[in-house]
C-alpha cells in the first residue's frame, strides 16, 4: 500500500448474474478524505460495486482497488482498511448486543470503547437484548457502532437508511459526520451508495450516478449545484419559441417558461431578458433534482 | 467567554458552494453585531452535526475565514472572532468591495431599479443593519 494511492479505484469493472448485465464497464476513483456517493436507481448496479470491493463478488472484468491493493488477493489486508454497514443488517440472533459487539471486535486490531460507550449511549441500546429481537433500526445502529469503532481509514455504506424512520436517518448521519469523522480529520474516507439522496447532501462531496450499471455522471457537489439551474421566467404574453436546444428540460405553461439547464444558465437568462420577462428567477438544482433530471434526459 | 449560537442556515438551492454561504454567514453575524468580538464560534464537529455537513466544509470554511482575518483559532481553545477584520490595505478593500457593488449595480438594472430608487434602497439597508447592531450592543450592556 502506499500512501498516495487512492482510497477506492474501479475500472472498467463489469459483472453479470447470468444474462443478466449487473455493472458494465464502471469507472471511478475516490480519494482519501472524500466522501464520495454512489447514486443509483434500484438495481442500478451499486450492491454489486460495493460486493466487489468487499471481495465478496469477483470482478469478471476490469479491477478494483482499495488503497492500492486488491479485495480478491489481499482480502486481510483490504478488511483491515475499511469497515462495513450493509442495507440488510444479519446478526447471530442468539447473541445480545455485548457479546455481537465483542465478537466483532474480536476481528479487529483496534476497537474504541469510549466510542462504543457513548454511540450505545446514544442510541439507548440494552447490551442485554439479544440482536434478533432488535427492530431493524436498531440493528443498523448496532451494525454501525461495529463500523465505527474500529477507527478504519474507508467506511463502506451500501444504502445505510433505507427502510428506517426518519430519527433514526438523521442520528445516522449525525453519528457519521460526528462519531466516524471524528479522528484524524481528512483522513477518513465515505463511500455511500444511496437513493435517499437529500439526507447525504450536505455530507457529498462527489458522487457518481450510475444505471444500468454504467456511468452517467460524475460530479463534485459543489460545482454540480453551481452548474445545474432551475430557470423560470414569465411574460406578459405567450412565453417566446426561443430555441433551448442546450437545455435538460423545458417546460411551457401559459405565459410561463420553466428549463432545467446544465452550464448554460448565464446565456439563457441574457437571451431570455432580451425578451423582457415579467418575471425571472433562477435556483439551483439539489443533487436529487440533479440525479432525477440526469436519469430522465 | 461563551460560545454564542449563530444560527447558520444551509441552502442547497443558492447554487453557492456550502464553504462559502458558511462564510459570508459568519461575517454577516459579524457584521451585524450578533457575534462579537472575542466571542467564541461553534466548534467544527457540533456545527457540522447539526447542519448535516461534511466536517471538511467547516473546516474548509473556517480556514477561510481565518485567513481573511475574520476569526482566529486559539489551539485548544477554539476560533474567536478577531476585534479587528482586515489586514489589508484600503485600496484592496475598496478594490473588493467595488467588483460586490458592480454586481448589484448590474442586478439593480436588469430588475429596473433606477439609480435614485437603488441609492435609497441603499440607505434603507444600511440603517437596518445599524438598528440590528445597535440592538445587540444595548442588549449586551443590559447582559
Amino acid at each position: 500500500m502506499t500512501s498516495s494511492a487512492p482510497a477506492i479505484q474501479i475500472e472498467n469493472l463489469s459483472y453479470s448474474y447470468g444474462s443478466a448485465e449487473a455493472v458494465n464497464g464502471l469507472t471511478l476513483t475516490v480519494q482519501p478524505g472524500r466522501c464520495y456517493a454512489l447514486f443509483g436507481r434500484n438495481g442500478a448496479g451499486k450492491t454489486t460495486t460495493m460486493k466487489c470491493l468487499l471481495n465478496l463478488l469477483r470482478p469478471q472484468r476490469g479491477h478494483v482497488r482499495v488503497f492500492g491493493l486488491d479485495p480478491s488477493k489481499q482480502e486481510v489486508g483490504v478488511k483491515r482498511l475499511l469497515s462495513y454497514v450493509p442495507d440488510q443488517v444479519a446478526f447471530y440472533p442468539w447473541m445480545n448486543v455485548r457479546e455481537t459487539l465483542d465478537y466483532l471486535a474480536s476481528f479487529r486490531e483496534r476497537w474504541n470503547r469510549k466510542t462504543e460507550h457513548q454511540l450505545l449511549e446514544r442510541f439507548q441500546l440494552d447490551p442485554a437484548q439479544r440482536t434478533g429481537s432488535l427492530s431493524k433500526g436498531q440493528r443498523t445502529q448496532v451494525a454501525l457502532i461495529a463500523a465505527i469503532c474500529p477507527e478504519t481509514d474507508l467506511l463502506v455504506l451500501d444504502e445505510p437508511t433505507s427502510g428506517l424512520d426518519p430519527i433514526v436517518r438523521r442520528e445516522f448521519i449525525e453519528t457519521v459526520i460526528g462519531a466516524y469523522q471524528d479522528g484524524n480529520l481528512g483522513n477518513r474516507t465515505i463511500f455511500v451508495s444511496t437513493h435517499l439522496i437529500t439526507e447525504f447532501e450536505g455530507l457529498i462531496d462527489e458522487f457518481t450516478i450510475i444505471d444500468r450499471g454504467r456511468v452517467v455522471a460524475t460530479l463534485d457537489s459543489d460545482h454540480a449545484r453551481h452548474r445545474y439551474q432551475k430557470i423560470r421566467a414569465r411574460f406578459a404574453q405567450a412565453p417566446p419559441e426561443l430555441d433551448f436546444g442546450a437545455a435538460l428540460r423545458v417546460r411551457r405553461e401559459g405565459r410561463e417558461l420553466e428549463l432545467i439547464v446544465n452550464g448554460t444558465g448565464p446565456e439563457l437568462l441574457e437571451r431570455l431578458r432580451e425578451h423582457n420577462p415579467e418575471a425571472l428567477t433562477t435556483e439551483a438544482l439539489t443533487l436529487e433534482e440533479i440525479f432525477v433530471a440526469t436519469l430522465k434526459s | 467567554m461563551t460560545e454564542r449560537q449563530v444560527i447558520l442556515q444551509i441552502n442547497f438551492k443558492s447554487g453557492m458552494p456550502i464553504y462559502l454561504q458558511v462564510v459570508d454567514q459568519v461575517k454577516a453575524a459579524a457584521a451585524s453585531g450578533a457575534l462579537r468580538p472575542g466571542e467564541m464560534l461553534p466548534s467544527i464537529r457540533p456545527l457540522a452535526e447539526e447542519l448535516r455537513v461534511n466536517r471538511n466544509t467547516i473546516a474548509k470554511a473556517y480556514s477561510e475565514l481565518e485567513s481573511l482575518g475574520v476569526i482566529e483559532t486559539l489551539p485548544g481553545r477554539g476560533c474567536f472572532l478577531k476585534e479587528n477584520h482586515s489586514g489589508l490595505r484600503k485600496e484592496v478593500r475598496r478594490k473588493l468591495l467595488i467588483a460586490e457593488i458592480d454586481q448589484v449595480i448590474v442586478q439593480a438594472h436588469h430588475l429596473q431599479v433606477a439609480r435614485d430608487e437603488f441609492l435609497e434602497l441603499l440607505h434603507e439597508r444600511m440603517d437596518v443593519l445599524d438598528v440590528k447592531r445597535r440592538a445587540s450592543k444595548d442588549h449586551k450592556k443590559e447582559g
